[in-house]
């Protein structure tokens, strides 16, 4: 199949489903952008053919084979994921797991020869005995603690039994690891655009970013042209923690590790904003991945790692400060 | 291949300088400033002191580092700052004799196989400033190290900046594909918990990862037979039940630790000998003899019995431990 006509995009309110629905309108090709969400995307108003459903509706799955069959869709960017881990675990899982096995029942009734994860580099997990690079082979550990990480691991094994039984459909995994940028904004974000950066007292690990244009360009060419398969998105090289918060000017607040676990339950808790506490094991295990594969697919990226961030801090840093 | 942080050179570079003098702007713009100079202020004594205990807690030493590390997390300005540390340990304090450096292929990889012992590499990091002193940082061979030692609080840090790895397959790999040195102690643990009266005799070679990552990236092997390490750190007994808790394998005793404190980590200063043996080429095999468990097994025995024997006659010609 070459490039598709009609695409499908579910989880438009997420900033990888709103841009790519974006780059999409604005191809050349004069795409038609189905766009499948709980809410109404008012930024994408009049530009793509909308339809409204809930994925964790029980029904869900029939709606929506309805909807791509009729309009006949060709290629399907599964995007709906939580951006921000919620203390609602339940919706959660019945969101992002059942939503998903909706997602890939209605894809399979339909037909639909293209279909494109949005995954994480986060599902290996951070775990002492991780490799320096994890290449796409090595398997998803996800983390106990991380629900929404756990959930999207699910996903991930739940795509691989279904396409092994679809194989007339190309299925394109990506993972991009932490995307900094001008205008991504999510937990992790949210985390080190804080003043003070919480970190674990005696670790430093080696952490790395992909910048927002590259991830959303290896997304754009995952939906248009044939590239089946799994892949990390990442930018080249790796900064150490300390590194990344000097270079910001913030400070770190170094905390011992079972006082840091213990008091970052709380705001998690409180529905802060802030993310459980067993996320903080990614500051302090190596989850670094290997993105050969994903350069050699996608092209060589725009930005390092390093490139990413400091594009991140000049563009926070002029919104603050003007 | 050019690695991550060669290539980001000139670009991050000149980004960075552009955004330190913004930051300098900013500040000198900042309100805050002005208010503090005027009244001089308790705000910005507040923002000192944190600064300054942030600094001492977090940076133990390392305040210098510069921040630009290459894909496995080596440090070259940490590097350049340790080696006077380094070239002390080497000259004056173990004396360390260098024999058959020769032996050791001047370009491309190779893996060095070495008998371990002792809960800290310090046998790594002898063996890697032996081959790599005086040259580019390229150059210098990587040593792994258990894992369980790598992501321990505060050591993980710096091990990882002077050039220690996590041993596992996937690391030595992608360093022997990028035609790096790498300096592996197969016995693991239990060459690292070896008691005093166990000394220099070499456990199990695990189940013969070193040979078949050689086959597989077609490295050559070269045995390397460290005298006197032993005997830096001399392992009396094992502590295990406290161990589990702090989440080490092993608490060991020597004549100097527990018993004198922070101060019983310093090692003893016993003479030290390092041997690197004849190459071993294992690339005729072809890479699908990995698979052949038998002969893998067989390679790996051959090694260690070589090792074994090369370390008998280093310290059948040493005079003392202290000579």
């Amino acid at each position: 199949m070459n490039t598709p006509a009609r695409i499908a995009i579910t989880g438009l309110g997420t900033w990888i489903g709103a841009r790519l629905a974006e780059r999409l309108l604005a191809h050349k090709a004069g795409l038609s952008v189905i766009g499948v969400d709980i809410r109404r995307p008012y930024r994408l108003e009049g530009r793509i053919r909308f339809h409204r459903v809930d994925l964790t509706d029980p029904t869900a799955d029939g709606r929506l084979a309805e909807i791509l069959e009729r309009e006949r869709v060709e290629a399907f960017v599964h995007a709906a994921f939580r951006r921000e881990p919620t203390p609602d675990l339940d919706y959660d899982h019945e969101l992002e797991t059942l939503g998903s096995l909706h997602v890939l029942h209605a894809c399979a009734a339909a037909k639909v020869r293209r279909f494109v994860l949005a995954s994480s580099t986060m599902l290996y997990g951070p775990w002492p005995d991780n490799p320096n690079f994890l290449t796409e082979q090595h398997p998803l550990r996800g983390h106990p603690d991380a629900h929404s990480v756990r959930n999207r691991v699910e996903v991930e094994a739940l795509l691989a039994g279904w396409a092994t039984r679809h194989p007339d459909c190309e299925v394109t995994v990506l993972r991009p690891c932490w995307i900094m940028g001008p205008s991504y904004w999510d937990h992790v974000v949210r985390m080190f655009a804080r003043p003070v950066v919480a970190t674990l007292l005696g670790y430093d690990p080696l952490l790395q970013f992909v910048h927002e244009e590259d991830c959303l360009r290896a997304f754009e060419a995952a939906t248009l042209a044939r590239h089946p398969g799994v892949f990390n998105l990442v930018g080249r090289g790796v900064l150490p923690l300390s590194t990344v918060i000097a270079l910001a000017g913030k400070r770190s607040l170094p905390l011992p590790v079972p006082l840091f676990y213990r008091m970052l339950h709380y705001p998690a808790q409180g529905q802060t904003g802030d993310p459980p506490a067993g996320f903080y094991d990614y500051l302090r295990y190596l989850w670094v991945a290997d993105g050969e594969r994903g350069w050699n697919a996608f092209g060589e990226p725009l930005y390092t790692t390093r490139e990413a961030w400091i594009s991140f801090v000049s563009s926070r840093r002029l919104r603050r400060y003007r | 291949m050019a690695l991550g942080g060669e290539e980001e050179g000139g670009g991050g570079g000149e980004l960075r300088r552009a955004l330190d003098a913004l930051r300098d702007e900013i500040r000198a713009r900042l309100p805050l400033a002005s208010v503090a100079g005027e009244s001089g202020g308790a705000g910005p004594d507040w923002m000192e002191l944190f600064d300054e205990l942030r600094r001492r807690v977090s940076s133990l030493g390392m305040s210098e580092r510069s921040g630009e590390v290459d894909e496995f997390g080596m440090d070259e300005l940490v590097l350049r700052q340790a080696e006077p540390l380094l070239d002390f340990l080497m000259d004056r304090w173990w004396r360390v004799d260098v024999q058959g450096a020769k032996n050791v292929p001047p370009a491309g990889g190779c893996l060095l196989v070495a008998n371990g012992s002792g809960l800290l590499p310090y046998d790594g990091l002898m063996i890697s400033h032996a081959l790599g002193r005086g040259q580019p940082l390229d150059a210098r061979p990587r040593f792994l190290v258990a894992d369980w030692l790598i992501t321990l609080p505060f050591v993980q840090p710096y091990l990882a900046r002077v050039g220690g790895v996590r041993a596992c397959r996937e690391n030595a790999q992608r360093l022997l594909a990028r035609g790096r040195r790498v300096v592996a102690f197969p016995e693991g643990v239990k060459g690292a918990a070896k008691v005093f009266r166990e000394r220099y005799r070499l456990k199990r070679f695990g189940r013969g990862g070193v040979v078949r990552v050689a086959i597989e990236s077609g490295t050559p092997l070269v045995p390397v037979a460290v005298v006197g390490a032993e005997e830096a750190h001399p392992i009396l007994f094992k502590i295990e039940t406290v161990a589990r808790i702090v989440g080490l394998p092993f608490i060991p005793v020597t004549p100097t630790f527990p018993a004198l404190g922070p101060f019983g980590l310093v090692p003893l200063p016993s003479k030290w000998s390092v041997h690197f043996g004849q190459a071993i080429a294992l690339d005729y095999l072809g890479s699908e003899a990995a698979d052949d468990e038998l002969l893998v097994s067989r390679l790996t025995e051959e090694l260690r019995a070589q090792i074994q024997t090369m370390v008998e006659q280093a310290l059948h010609e040493r005079r003392s431990v202290w000579g």
